[in-house]
């Protein structure tokens, strides 16, 4: 049955197309493609993007990232965390309590309250982060369930342009998530809400590796 | 509470269904409300934009480009999904599609199923047939759960319960939930919904999605959302469905690049959508290991070979033309008796029916081509409605019953008067002897009989003047002549 469809449906598709001969090359493209902004106003911007979410945003020197996380993972207020098994064990405080995702079921992650990731990239113009799902990144499940996201972005993976992200990921991501502000609904009155299923809560380090 | 009739099959025509719809104050508030709001925040990233037309002569570019080439794409798609671990199926119309996933759900032995806001599982009335094989669908967008526990319809693309209010939802979720003592603010509504879904995203092992974009390329998926629900639907089940129409391929992974970027700035005013979830088949200890896609023609290879109408394809239901239409933004969008409603919905549905039902939609416009400006891919909807109204015309002109359609005979009475001048001021004078028993002291006419009705429902007129603009231009012509000789 479904062979024959799509034997029908690839004939009446060949034959609505026969006269067309478009060119993926001739699409225009004359959009913007690369930012302007130097590293300093990259992050910047990518600070202000991530504010206006409503996210909250720390920067630091490489060497003080440890200090950092303890200090960030005390402040959430939350005491059971998650992270992926790629994570650098010296991020790991140890004033929080850890599960490292080793196929960890649904029920287990779901009673964490926080989660702790790298990021693969991220885009000022959109304060987007990227995650690529790979060892610190981590499953979709883990960055999902738990209601804090504790993410540590390096200031030499930000880019300018959502066109940059695409320019160097020229070997397309099998599984990816872009996350560009918490979890929002405006579905009730256009009123802004956060937090309707994923995390409520957005933290983002930025490990100024630029300098 | 009977809803709004939403199959073009059965639904009134347009100016019939959008009468009651009119008279209700709370309803148009709301729509109103909603579509200022959604406009606003669009206009202000959209002007923000300093490439803004470029990004859309190249998404208008890259879909037209997808159209022209569109078998080639879909079988590059279906050997990448394959690859990557999916299952892709064909169904050639709306009940072939029903029937692949009434399969697959029994051969899960599934009993609930979890699902993502999909505008085409509403183009074949998926839940119905769901429901009739026994098997609970749940709707996990906080918009279409509002709707589901009202026993209410959509009336909006990106934002289906815009029509409802918090005192609305408040109403509905306390029965419906066993909440009594909940409150009316957004905020506590959400939290009501967040604490309902939960349950179920993490009990039930089957979820049906939709699909914004297939990627060729790769073979992959992408998905656009703001609550997380999708995220849910799309990572926690061990099946996932996706139904997606043929249309929806682009060519390459990074042609992304210019899609996301219009597509949340025309739909909800963002610079990206919070979420956009992107997969590749099947990923061994992430997320459904089973994934299938079932892939829907349902009329679009027919629209395909049509010159003007191809265009219609191009669209990525943003529902920008919705927001900017001044037709849509006083009725909503039940009166469109079809789940894709505004001006594309006006283009879309008579053609998803082949033009034998919803023929009244083609007319629910004024033209201005509002829809047109705000098209992130530039799909010329007042020219593809124009083309309609005319095959809507030359339908009626074929069906024998039309020598007792006054509309007919006074078409054909008037290409008989315009034919000629002398007949022209003849009917121009027995025009003003006629309307002269309809014209109110002050001038205007508010009400005709029969066929004129159709035209003072909704407007008034003004009565013929004493003067037509031919007598007036011979008395001057004349005049002047008298004082040139004098």
């Amino acid at each position: 049955m479904t062979s024959n469809s799509r034997q029908a449906i690839l004939d009446r598709v060949r034959a609505a197309t026969l006269a067309d001969t478009d060119r993926y090359e001739d699409v225009p493209r004359s959009y913007i493609r690369t930012g302007t902004l130097d590293s300093q106003s990259r992050v910047h911007l990518m600070t202000e993007r991530l504010h206006e979410y409503g996210a909250e945003v720390v920067e630091c020197a490489p060497a003080d990232l440890p200090h950092i996380v303890v200090r960030q993972l005390q402040q959430s207020g939350r005491h059971h965390f998650v992270a992926p098994p790629g994570v650098p064990e010296e991020w790991m405080g140890n004033s929080v309590s850890w599960l490292i995702d080793q196929n960890l079921s649904h029920e287990q992650i779901e009673q964490c309250d926080g989660v702790l990731t790298a990021a693969s990239a991220g885009v000022a113009e959109s304060g987007t982060i990227v995650l690529h799902h790979g060892p610190t990144e981590g499953r979709r499940v883990i960055s999902l369930l738990p209601d804090f996201h504790l993410c540590i972005l390096r200031a030499s993976q930000i880019v300018e342009t959502l066109p940059e992200y695409f320019a160097l990921s020229s070997d397309p991501p099998r599984l990816a998530t872009y996350i560009s502000g918490p979890s929002a609904t405006a579905d009730i009155e256009m009123t802004r809400i956060k937090g309707v299923h994923g995390p409520r809560f957005l933290s983002v380090i930025i490990v100024r590796d630029d300098s | 509470m009977s809803g709004p009739v939403m199959d073009p099959r059965f639904a009134p025509p347009f100016p019939e269904a959008a009468l009651p719809i009119l008279q209700n104050t709370q309803l148009r508030k709301n729509v109103a409300h909603a579509t200022d709001v959604i406009q606003a925040k669009r206009n202000h990233l959209v002007a923000e934009k300093k490439d803004w037309q470029e990004l859309r002569t190249s998404a208008a570019g890259i879909r037209a480009h997808v159209l022209a080439n569109l078998a080639s794409y879909l079988e590059e798609f279906e050997t990448n999904c394959t690859a990557a671990g999916g299952v892709v199926h064909w169904a050639r119309d709306a009940a072939e599609a029903r029937q692949i996933i009434l399969d697959i759900l029994r051969e899960e032995k599934a009993s609930e199923v979890i699902k993502i806001k999909t505008m085409t599982s509403a183009e074949i009335q998926l839940n119905p047939a769901l429901e009739a094989a026994g098997i609970t669908a749940i709707e996990t967008d906080l918009a279409e759960l509002i709707l589901q526990l009202g026993e209410d319809e959509a009336s909006h693309i990106v934002v289906p319960a815009l029509h409802v209010n918090r005192h609305q939802v408040r109403d509905i979720f306390a029965r419906r939930m066993g909440l009594p003592q909940l409150a009316d603010d957004p905020e506590a509504l959400t939290a009501a919904a967040r604490t309902y879904l939960r349950k179920k995203f993490l009990s039930v092992p089957t979820a049906i999605s939709g699909a914004n974009f297939l990627i060729a390329e790769t073979g992959s998926v992408a998905i656009v959302e703001s609550e997380g629900n999708g995220r849910m639907c799309l990572t926690l089940p061990k099946t996932l469905i996706a139904l997606a129409g043929i249309e929806k391929v682009l060519p390459r992974f990074s042609d992304l690049e210019v899609l996301l970027q219009v597509l949340a700035r025309s739909a909800t005013g963002e610079r990206l959508n919070p979420y956009n979830s992107l997969w590749s088949g099947v990923t061994a200890g992430d997320g459904p290991q089973r994934f299938h896609v079932v892939l829907l023609d349902n009329v679009r290879s027919e629209i395909l070979g049509r010159k003007v109408e191809r265009q219609t394809l191009q669209c990525i239901r943003c529902a920008a033309c919705l927001n900017t239409c001044p037709v849509y933004r006083q009725t909503g969008g039940h009166a469109y008796g079809s789940p894709y409603g505004g001006p594309i919905g006006a283009i879309l549905t008579p053609q998803l029916e082949h033009m034998r039902h919803a023929q009244s939609l083609p007319y629910a416009s004024s033209l201005c081509a509002a829809c047109y400006e705000v098209c992130p891919v530039k799909i010329n909807i007042p020219e593809v409605l124009i083309d309609l109204r005319a095959q809507v015309v030359d339908q009626e002109r074929e069906e024998s019953r039309r020598w007792f359609d006054p509309m007919y005979i006074g078409m054909k009475a008037a290409n008989f008067a315009f034919g000629s001048g002398a007949r022209f001021r003849m009917a121009q004078r027995f025009g003003k002897l006629g309307l002269r028993l309809f014209t109110g002291k002050d001038g205007w006419i508010r009400k005709l009989p029969s066929l004129g009705a159709r035209w003072t429902l909704s407007r008034d007129l003004p009565a013929m003047p004493d003067q037509t603009f031919r007598q007036w231009w011979t008395e001057r012509e004349s005049g002047r002549g008298k004082e040139e000789t004098r």
